[in-house]
């Protein structure tokens, strides 16, 4: 039972927190206000799924945030220039998603130089880039079909569809593993499984009430789900995960093992760029326009909401479900704040000191482990 | 010599997470003697040094430490050397940047009245304490300029610059040449005649033999028998003490005789000094091995055993020149996944940094080199990973609760058994191992030694690299001597023994010459 309150302290601390603010503000249970808060975590959550495997690896990148901005800017700049929508987010995942990954992997991977360096270079000659494009200035969005995928909402009934489907799915992939388990004789932990089918239920029971109690479930949201998803599978089924977390935990291990490093950093450098590009995209389009500064500080609270999830910066150990959590809590802190009429600059101080708490508990769990 | 006792550990238990490090160890030292602390590795020397040494501070251990009459409990390292224990530990505590004199006064530099450092005072006590030594070093050399033996030096005149009573050497000539180790004696011997009490750890029996006035034997923890005047045991005494079995049963048999097919040719193999251009660490090695036999790599630290079987299996990429014939057919390798994939297994020396991810799970451990076979279309297959695991455990008789439990939380001989395990897995034909049985205790490693055996006779080609004699020569076929990265021996079975490998291992080469 202690151990399933440790594994499972981060989500247990959102529901703390939403329950307190529900006490403390009348508007913050509502499902309007969630919904809100659920689509402006998305561009955080969204590149927060990458930024783990980032720092799974042991690396970091500082560059995420110039590239929200540059991504934004770029499609709204292709657009204007008479690009279908289609062909101007394609170019733009290809040419600032994947080109800007594959150049901060390439010197990462294959010199060795330091990720905090070559990102934190990234980082400028991003935002840089995205100034130079605009000149400085904000650019409209011309194409109105656009600001679906920002702004967008899937009607009521499909919604209920799909909440339908993820629980049915949700219950059978449990009951899957757990048959799969005992036939081969693997020892199977009930109270595991157990709050695994608590957690289904509260999740699906709450997106029922947030979602179908306001206008349905929001664009940004499904592709967040669907990144988290994808994030969750590569980390806990397919190779790749496995040698993400071996180099992490160790490189020298890793790299005798038979591990090609080269190819996994590569990928993992290019994901989170490329997810960055995703959200800015995003961004621009909910926004119905780009401007150059889009995207400041973003890098700072992707890694918060990584180390509060309790992904170690050490690298070797975390989980993507970690980090979506640690996104949504700095999430609901700021929105609650927000609700309380509590200044901004407080909401940074609160922000700064949670980032310190989680890594003092991180540090913590790290010597108990070994 | 004194009959005065100036040190004594009584009763001392230290607990570790599941193991008993140490179990009641009982020793006393006499001023101005010598008292040699033996053990194989995993005895609990190290531990019982830590717990001397304030390491483990007091009480994370039981007993008492009875210095000159009075009672000690050391909180941290810094009262013990105060209190005048030092230790010279085998890996040497000193930064390669800095002087000599600033290694010596480390922390404690002499300062003016202003609180700056009075570099010609500290340049001056470090000779002084050098001269001590008979030592000839130039306080104001860095200390990276300097050779291992002479570094050394300079650890035991930090320990004497603190008003040392008790020095503990902790294996100290195991990266040292003969010459050195003529010169370390005649440093104890000083050391000893001025009144100081040294505990000198090791295993090694001809020097036990040659410095000691007392000897005292650990063996899983424990004390056996009382301290012993040198006079009064005999080697085999004190190796039966340490081994509590005579070696021969040590070493298992092999039951049949196995047919001999070449299978691994290395042909020229030269690896070059990544940080001094021009030096090499390996050069020109060349050599055979064959089914049916363990072939033996034996040498000294630093000879270049490591880097030959590293360079064979593609560690160094293209970095590491030579030929390699596996089989017959020539092949390049240039990176550990190739080899893999050819048939070689490289189970590494230092199992917590390049064998094991100690974060991770057994499972997650053995599967590693194996992802390719064990995946379909980049998805891991976790029910055939278990399964592989669960079998690994139980051939090899893995100590574990379970296949989940982090690696971090086993013993180290069972943690070896994951490495071997990890590598047997992926069902190699030329296993490598290099110091297969280091810090696991005695039972741990007979049980490895009968899995080498049973592989030989399973037709897997096993190299060992080993820098225990005995090891070596109750295990290997034939053995091959490195010294400075050349080839200096290749010695059959019958014509091996230990002087014989020391003499190859420790003579200085002529670069080139002298290769039989």
């Amino acid at each position: 039972m202690k151990k399933l309150l440790k594994e499972n302290s981060t989500i247990l601390a959102l529901i703390g927190l939403m329950i307190i603010l529900s006490f403390l503000s009348p508007v913050f249970f509502t499902p309007r206000n969630l919904t809100n808060l659920a689509r402006q975590v998305t561009v955080i959550g969204i590149m927060s799924v990458g930024m783990t495997m980032v720092i799974l690896l042991g690396g970091i990148d500082l560059s995420v945030g110039s590239i929200v901005g540059l991504a934004a800017v770029t499609v709204t700049l292709l657009m204007q220039a008479g690009l279908s929508i289609t062909l101007a987010i394609i170019l733009t995942i290809l040419l600032v998603g994947v080109g800007i990954g594959l150049w901060n992997g390439f010197w990462i991977a294959k010199y060795d130089i330091p990720p905090f360096i070559i990102t934190l270079g990234m980082m400028t000659i991003a935002r840089g880039l995205a100034l130079t494009l605009t000149q400085g200035v904000s650019i409209p969005v011309t194409a109105p079909a656009f600001s679906f995928i920002g702004g967008g909402y899937i009607n009521k009934v499909t919604s209920l569809i799909i909440l339908g489907i993820a629980l049915i799915v949700g219950i059978y992939s449990i009951l899957k593993a757990v048959k799969r388990k005992k036939a081969n004789n693997i020892e199977v932990s009930k109270i595991n499984t157990f709050s695994k089918f608590i957690f289904l239920f509260l999740g699906i029971f709450l997106a029922f009430f947030v979602f179908i109690g306001y206008r349905g479930i929001p664009i940004p949201v499904i592709i967040l789900v669907v990144f988290v998803a994808l994030g969750v599978f590569i980390l806990r089924k397919t190779k790749l995960g496995r040698r993400l977390y071996a180099i992490g935990g160790n490189e020298n291990v890793a790299w005798l093992s038979g591990i090609n490093i080269f190819k996994t950093k590569m990928f993992v450098f290019s994901f989170i760029t490329t997810l960055a590009a995703i959200g800015g995209i995003i961004l621009a389009s909910r926004l119905n326009g780009a401007s150059p500064n889009l995207g400041k500080m973003f890098e700072l609270d992707t890694i918060a909401s990584v180390v509060i999830g309790g992904t170690s910066l050490s690298g070797g150990f975390g989980t993507v479900t970690g980090s979506i959590i640690g996104a949504f809590i700095i999430g609901v802190i700021n929105n609650g704040m927000s609700l309380m009429g509590i200044n901004t600059f407080y909401q940074l101080i609160v922000k700064g000191l949670i980032i310190i708490f989680a890594v003092w508990v991180d540090i913590m769990n790290k010597k108990q482990r070994s | 010599m004194g009959e005065e006792v100036i040190l004594e550990m009584k009763d001392i238990v230290k607990d570790f997470p599941g193991v008993r490090a140490l179990d009641h160890v009982n020793f006393r030292v006499k001023k101005g003697t010598v008292l040699a602390l033996c053990g194989e590795n995993g005895a609990g020397k190290s531990t019982l040094v830590k717990v001397l040494s304030g390491v483990w501070p007091y009480p994370t251990y039981e007993g008492k430490i009875i210095l000159d009459g009075e009672e000690e409990q050391f909180s941290n390292t810094r009262e013990a050397e105060d209190a005048g224990i030092g230790i010279i530990h085998q890996e040497l505590n000193l930064i390669p940047e800095l002087t000599v004199a600033e290694n010596i006064y480390l922390d404690r530099q002499p300062t003016n009245k202003f609180g700056t450092i009075a570099w010609e005072k500290m340049y001056a006590d470090a000779k002084e304490v050098l001269q001590r030594l008979n030592m000839e070093i130039d306080p104001q050399t860095p200390l990276k300029t300097l050779t291992v033996g002479k570094q050394q030096m300079v650890e035991i005149a930090k320990a004497l610059s603190h008003q040392t009573r008790i020095m503990v050497f902790d294996e100290p000539t195991s990266a040292l040449t003969n010459t050195e180790v003529k010169e370390l004696f005649r440093v104890i011997r000083e050391l000893r005649a001025s009144g100081v009490s040294i505990i000198y750890i090791s295993h090694k029996m001809d020097e036990i033999k040659e410095i000691a006035d007392e000897v005292t034997v650990l063996r899983d923890g424990a004390s056996i028998g009382d301290v012993a005047a040198i006079a009064d045991i005999t080697l085999d005494q004190i190796i039966s003490r340490m081994v509590g079995r005579k070696l021969e049963d040590m070493f298992p048999d092999r039951i049949e005789e196995m047919s001999r097919k070449k299978t691994l040719e290395v042909k020229n193999i030269t690896v070059d000094d990544p940080k001094v251009s021009g030096k090499y660490l390996v050069k020109d090695v060349s050599f055979s091995a064959y089914t049916g036999e363990i072939l033996g790599i034996a040498g000294l630290m630093g000879a270049g055993r490591t880097e030959l079987v590293n360079a064979i299996f593609g560690v160094y990429g293209k970095k590491s020149i030579g030929e390699l014939i596996l089989n017959g057919e020539k092949i390049t390798i240039n990176s550990p996944k190739e080899a893999i994939s050819r048939g070689i297994a490289l189970v590494t020396e230092d199992r917590k940094e390049l064998g094991l991810l100690l974060e991770q799970d057994l499972a997650f451990n053995i599967s590693l080199p194996l992802l390719d076979d064990i995946s379909k279309k980049g998805i891991v297959d976790q029910i055939e990973e278990h399964k592989i695991a669960e079998k690994y455990v139980e051939e090899l008789n893995v100590k574990t609760p379970s296949l989940e439990v982090y690696i971090n939380k086993l013993s180290g001989g069972n943690q070896q058994k994951v490495v071997i395990g990890k590598w047997l897995a992926t069902k190699p034909k030329v296993l490598i191992l290099d110091e297969p049985t280091r810090g696991i205790d005695v039972g741990a490693k007979v049980e490895v030694y009968r899995l080498m055996n049973k592989l030989v006779a399973q037709g897997v080609t096993v190299i060992m690299i080993s820098s225990e004699l005995p090891e070596i020569l109750g295990m290997s076929d034939r053995i091959l001597v490195m010294n400075e990265g050349l080839l200096a021996a290749e010695l059959s079975k019958e014509e091996a023994t230990g002087e014989l490998i020391m003499e190859y291992a420790t003579r200085h080469i002529k670069k080139g010459a002298e290769i039989n």
